[in-house]
């Protein structure tokens, strides 16, 4: 089952962990991230777009929320997509996140593990990267805009950049 | 509505007992830390779904002031203080017994006099669950830090999130000569803590 998340005013949908959102303009789409990943795949034509906020890089088999498994979420946002009639041709992504908060130094730094596998399952769905800002040991409010396709991104003491 | 009261409830109020024992003492240390003046009493322990962890704590994207202590291994967990930014300034000032600071940037004075009281508060709270599971737990060094709340509680609840959807999260609530704060303490323990914890209540005569 597809879980989608729910607009909470007519311009945000807040997407929360493993949740799956898509939205046409003038919605905006915003995730709060630490080791997550907030993946945005868009189709530029219908400003039409999709956001996963993405927890873990694998399932391994395991079932989940729809959004929290990068080599599950990234199926299951063109399959989405692809309800909403969106072509699956000429789309672009965009993400962000993947932080390592409690600056640590074990084996497995999920956030890193997080991006790499983002990364991986784009390629393999043959869907092209047009920016994307990983890694660090900050938080990132990550919104994203349907109408103009950019991806806003805000740190603590820092000032907004955008994707 | 009346709801049956099944293994899931029995099991969460036994928990509730431990939490609520540690408290106690952690309770004990805070108002001995600030001389009578702040107390902790255990809120809640509940499961909540992996997508409303941040509703459901009411963490959102606020930018916050936290003190975070790890505790690592299988028998471990993350014990978070969260303060909002005039809360956390309130504290530092009573206990360094002066104004609250109102530079941007918090001094390294500041800094520490919270995170000592993270250190104090965390120490009392997982020796107390130490002694009451039998297994040495011992905590990383506290560290500061002021981000999205809902950025560190992210990282905080990964281990539970790699084996399940559902998250078991303790809130503790401090109060000031009983008067409750916009402060609170966060414990995320791991499955081992849970299961450690389950455990010794089992083996308690």
């Amino acid at each position: 089952m597809t879980t989608l998340a729910t607009s909470n005013t007519l311009q945000d949908t807040l997407v929360g962990m493993g949740q799956l959102a898509a939205e046409r303009t003038p919605q905006r789409m915003k995730a709060v991230l630490g080791s997550c990943i907030g993946l945005a795949i868009y189709h530029a034509r219908l400003k039409t777009g999709v956001m996963a906020h993405i927890v873990l890089p694998d399932s391994a088999g395991r079932s989940g929320a729809p959004g929290k498994f990068a080599d599950t979420a990234v199926p299951g946002m063109l399959e989405t997509l692809k309800k909403l009639n969106t072509p699956l041709h000429g789309l672009t992504a965009k993400f962000a996140g993947g932080a390592n908060m409690f600056n640590g130094s074990g084996p497995l730094q999920i956030g890193d593990a997080n991006a790499e596998a983002v990364g991986r399952a784009l390629r393999l769905a043959g869907i092209r990267v047009v920016g994307q800002e990983v890694g660090g040991t900050k938080g990132r409010r990550v919104t994203f805009d349907c109408a103009s396709g950019e991806m806003t991104i805000e740190c603590a003491g820092q000032p907004a950049r955008t994707l | 509505m009346t709801e049956g009261y099944n293994d899931n409830d029995r099991a969460l109020g036994a928990l509730h007992e431990l939490f609520a024992s540690a408290t106690h003492d952690a309770s004990a240390a805070m108002c001995r830390w600030t001389c009578g003046l702040i107390t902790v009493t255990l809120d809640e322990v509940r499961q909540i779904a992996l997508e409303d962890v941040s509703v459901g704590l009411d963490i959102g994207d606020d930018l916050l002031t936290m003190v975070v202590l790890t505790l690592r291994g299988e028998v471990g967990g993350n014990l978070i203080l969260v303060f909002d930014e005039p809360g956390g300034r309130q504290l530092a000032a009573s206990l360094l017994r002066r104004q609250p600071g109102t530079d941007p940037e918090w001094s390294d004075i500041e800094k520490s006099a919270l995170t000592e009281t993270g250190n104090i508060l965390g120490c009392a709270y997982v020796n107390a669950l130490s002694r009451l599971i039998g297994t040495d737990l011992a905590p990383s060094a506290p560290y500061f830090i002021q981000d999205f709340g809902a950025s560190v509680l992210q990282q905080a609840v990964m281990t539970q999130a790699l084996t399940s959807d559902t998250l078991l999260l303790c809130e503790i609530g401090f109060h000031r000569e009983g008067e409750e704060l916009d402060w609170r303490v966060v414990f995320v323990p791991t499955q081992g803590m849970q299961a450690a914890m389950q455990q010794s209540l089992h083996a308690a005569p």
